[in-house]
Parts: structure tokens; C-alpha cells; sequence
């Protein structure tokens, strides 16, 4: 569409460059999330919807292995079977805290789980991801009930779990980075992308009152 | 779908969200959980969709926030609907109505198709092309008008009009 009126908008474009791809600590956090359920219920209906079925499927467990290359790589960098993986997160969950009233969400593996692998020490980052994102969204809610006690709760158990179960990778690392010495505590690998800053910016935010970014990051993660 | 994720992040920037980084990943997020719902083929419209939804639930959020007197008054107003362009043509595009302004600056800012922006809007394909022409119509005239010199000072602008 070449209108002169188009063509004088897209001259102002206030943003004209489209701004980069996503890093893979994102990646892996929406990709660990249960992904959509119709798609797995669909798997018992016939014909039309196996491709659908099978592209998730596939997707799944590509996602899995990105997932975990991005997460944790707990006690090494070999992979484990689906049964190992639970174990570590069953594990983990000895290791961390959760908020008063949340509970450990289930660990859910594809419909051919039976056929994917993960990096050793995925689900200790997974449980790791699960207690900050529980943490994020009591905080929000202390915030918002006004409860000072409970926001200061929450501030510190994120403050230790950014301490000793979170780290970052250093510039230009590959995927597949991991702390060295191997820390014996679960932990989750930031990617060196500005995400780590950004999480503790918005605790700064939130550790002044106000609760919009972890609102959002609550609101997009919603642990079970 | 992920490969679109700057490219969201970049339509929530220009609808002029503060936190357009964490917009994007809601939409990724709402995404991944419907993903029977996203077009496989083009899911550009349908990420736009639910970005425009984002943008602006945050908008109300704040201006509530801000009418109940919470926190800085800088802090919580909302975020403007569109940045600040060229002062004439912001004024000519705050005087559109929201839809004819989405309108238009879904195909000249995300360059859509007009097909694409009508499934965005979720309106048929013919309509939209009828609101686009008009949409440009308006823009035109009151560029026109401001460069004439004979903009009504008066003019209010409605950000809520549909």
C-alpha cells in the first residue's frame, strides 16, 4: 500500500527496527509452562487432528531439551529419562520454600514423555522457577492487601533464591553453560540477555510498593 | 510463533507501553497455553490481538490507579495510546477514533495486509477496507487542516471513541 498517508505514517514509525529474538531463559520459561490441554485431548480424536497432535508432540520435546539446555544442568551436563527428571524435582522441593498456600505444580511431560530426555538437573530448575514464580505472585498479593510482614517475606525468600539457586551466564557463553564449580543447591541459569537485571528490577520496584512488573511476570506464570 | 516475539514487542512499544518487553512475553505466554487457537500459518494478526487487549488493560489499570490517587501521579498515568510523533500528525491521529486509528497504523507500522489487519481487528475484510479508506480520508483532511493553519483549538480528543 504505497498512499501518501501510509507512506508519511510509516516514515514516523516510532519504532522502525523490529526488536530482537527471544533469549532463551524466556524461551525456556513459557516452553516449561503446560502448553495448551485441547491439543493433547485432541490426540484421542481421529484423523484430521493427529498432525496437530504430532506437531506438538515434536515441538514438546524439542522444547523440553531447549528448555532444559537454557535452565539447569543441576549435577551435569549428560540427559536423563523422564522418571530421573521428576526425581530431581521431587528432590528439590526438600531444598526450597514455597509461599503459605501454594503447593508444587506437576511436573507435565508430553503425551510420548516416555520418548524425551532432558539434561541432568532440569527439574531441580524447574522447581527453582516454581518457587519464584510463587514468591512473585504472594508478593504481589501482600502488596496489594497492604500486608508488610508478608511482602517482606517474600522479598527475602527472592533475594535468597536470587543468591544461592539463580545465576547468570557470562557474555558469550554457550547454551549450555553451567556454574563451576557445580553448586550442590538446585539452580536455574539466566541467559546473559538483560533478563536477570530486569527480574531484579523489578523486585526494586516491587521492594518500593510498587508490584507492576512481578504482576506481570505472576500473571504470565500463574504457579499451580 | 516465538521468531514473532520482537516483532510484538515492537507494536507494544509504538501503542506506547511502558513495559513493552513484558507485554510480549504475556502474549508468547497466553500463546503457548491456546496454541490450537493461533494461526499456524500467519499467527502475526492473532499475536497483535492479544498484545492490543494487553496494551490497553494495562492502560485501564493505571488510569484507575491514578484516579484512586495510588502512588506518584507520574508513575501511574497511563501510557499514551501512540508516542509522540511529529506534533501534527500525533494531533491528526489522536483525533481518529481508536478503531480507525489501529487501522491504519496496523498496516503502516506492522505492515499488514489489509486481510491480515482485519483479522487482527476481528472484523470482515470488506469493512475494514472501508474503515482504512475512511481512516486515511480523515488523517488527510486534518493534516490538511493543521498545515492550513485552521485546526479548531477546541477540538477535544476522544481516546474512547470506537
Amino acid at each position: 500500500m504505497s498512499d501518501s498517508i501510509i507512506v508519511r505514517l510509516r516514515r514516523a514509525n516510532p519504532v522502525p527496527e523490529v526488536a530482537t529474538a527471544p533469549g532463551m531463559e524466556l524461551f525456556a520459561r513459557i516452553t516449561a509452562l503446560p502448553g495448551d490441554s485441547r491439543l493433547v485431548a485432541s490426540e484421542r480424536r481421529p484423523k484430521g487432528h493427529r498432525a496437530i497432535v504430532l506437531a506438538f508432540t515434536v515441538l514438546a520435546a524439542v522444547v523440553l531439551a531447549s528448555t532444559a539446555y537454557a535452565i539447569s544442568h543441576w549435577l551435569g551436563g549428560d540427559v536423563v529419562k523422564p522418571p530421573v527428571t521428576k526425581r530431581e524435582y521431587v528432590a528439590a522441593q526438600k531444598l526450597l520454600t514455597l509461599p503459605p498456600g501454594y503447593s508444587w505444580p506437576t511436573f507435565r511431560f508430553p503425551p510420548d514423555a516416555e520418548n524425551s530426555v532432558t539434561p541432568r538437573g532440569a527439574g531441580g530448575g524447574h522447581a527453582v522457577m516454581a518457587a519464584q514464580w510463587s514468591w512473585e505472585c504472594y508478593w504481589v498479593a501482600a502488596i496489594r492487601t497492604h500486608d508488610d510482614a508478608a511482602a517482606a517475606r517474600a522479598h527475602a525468600a527472592l533475594n535468597t533464591l536470587l543468591a544461592h539457586n539463580v545465576y547468570e551466564a557470562p557474555a558469550g557463553a554457550p547454551e549450555e553453560w553451567t556454574p563451576s564449580p557445580l553448586p550442590s543447591q538446585p539452580f536455574m541459569v539466566y541467559a546473559h540477555d538483560g533478563g536477570l537485571e530486569r527480574t531484579r528490577a523489578g523486585y526494586r520496584l516491587a521492594a518500593a510498593g510498587d508490584a507492576t512488573r512481578i504482576a506481570q511476570s505472576c500473571r504470565a506464570n500463574v504457579p499451580g | 510463533m516465538f521468531a514473532h516475539l520482537g516483532a510484538v514487542a515492537a507494536y507494544a512499544r509504538r501503542r506506547g507501553s511502558r513495559d513493552a518487553d513484558a507485554v510480549a512475553a504475556e502474549v508468547m505466554t497466553i500463546a503457548w497455553r491456546r496454541l490450537s487457537d493461533v494461526p499456524r500459518d500467519d499467527p502475526r494478526p492473532w499475536l497483535y490481538a492479544t498484545a492490543r487487549n494487553l496494551v490497553q488493560a494495562d492502560a485501564r489499570r493505571s488510569a484507575r490507579a491514578a484516579a484512586h490517587g495510588a502512588g506518584e501521579p507520574g508513575d501511574l498515568a497511563p501510557p499514551p495510546e501512540i508516542p509522540e510523533l511529529d506534533p501534527a500528525l500525533t494531533e491528526a491521529l489522536r483525533s481518529l477514533s481508536r478503531l480507525d486509528r489501529e487501522a491504519l497504523l496496523l498496516v503502516a507500522w506492522e505492515d499488514l495486509t489489509p486481510t491480515q489487519a482485519a483479522r487482527s481487528l476481528g472484523v470482515n475484510a470488506t469493512a475494514f477496507r472501508v474503515r482504512l479508506l475512511r481512516a486515511r480520508r480523515r488523517l488527510r483532511a486534518r493534516l490538511d487542516d493543521s498545515s492550513n493553519g485552521s485546526h479548531d483549538e477546541t477540538t477535544h480528543l476522544d481516546l474512547e471513541t470506537t
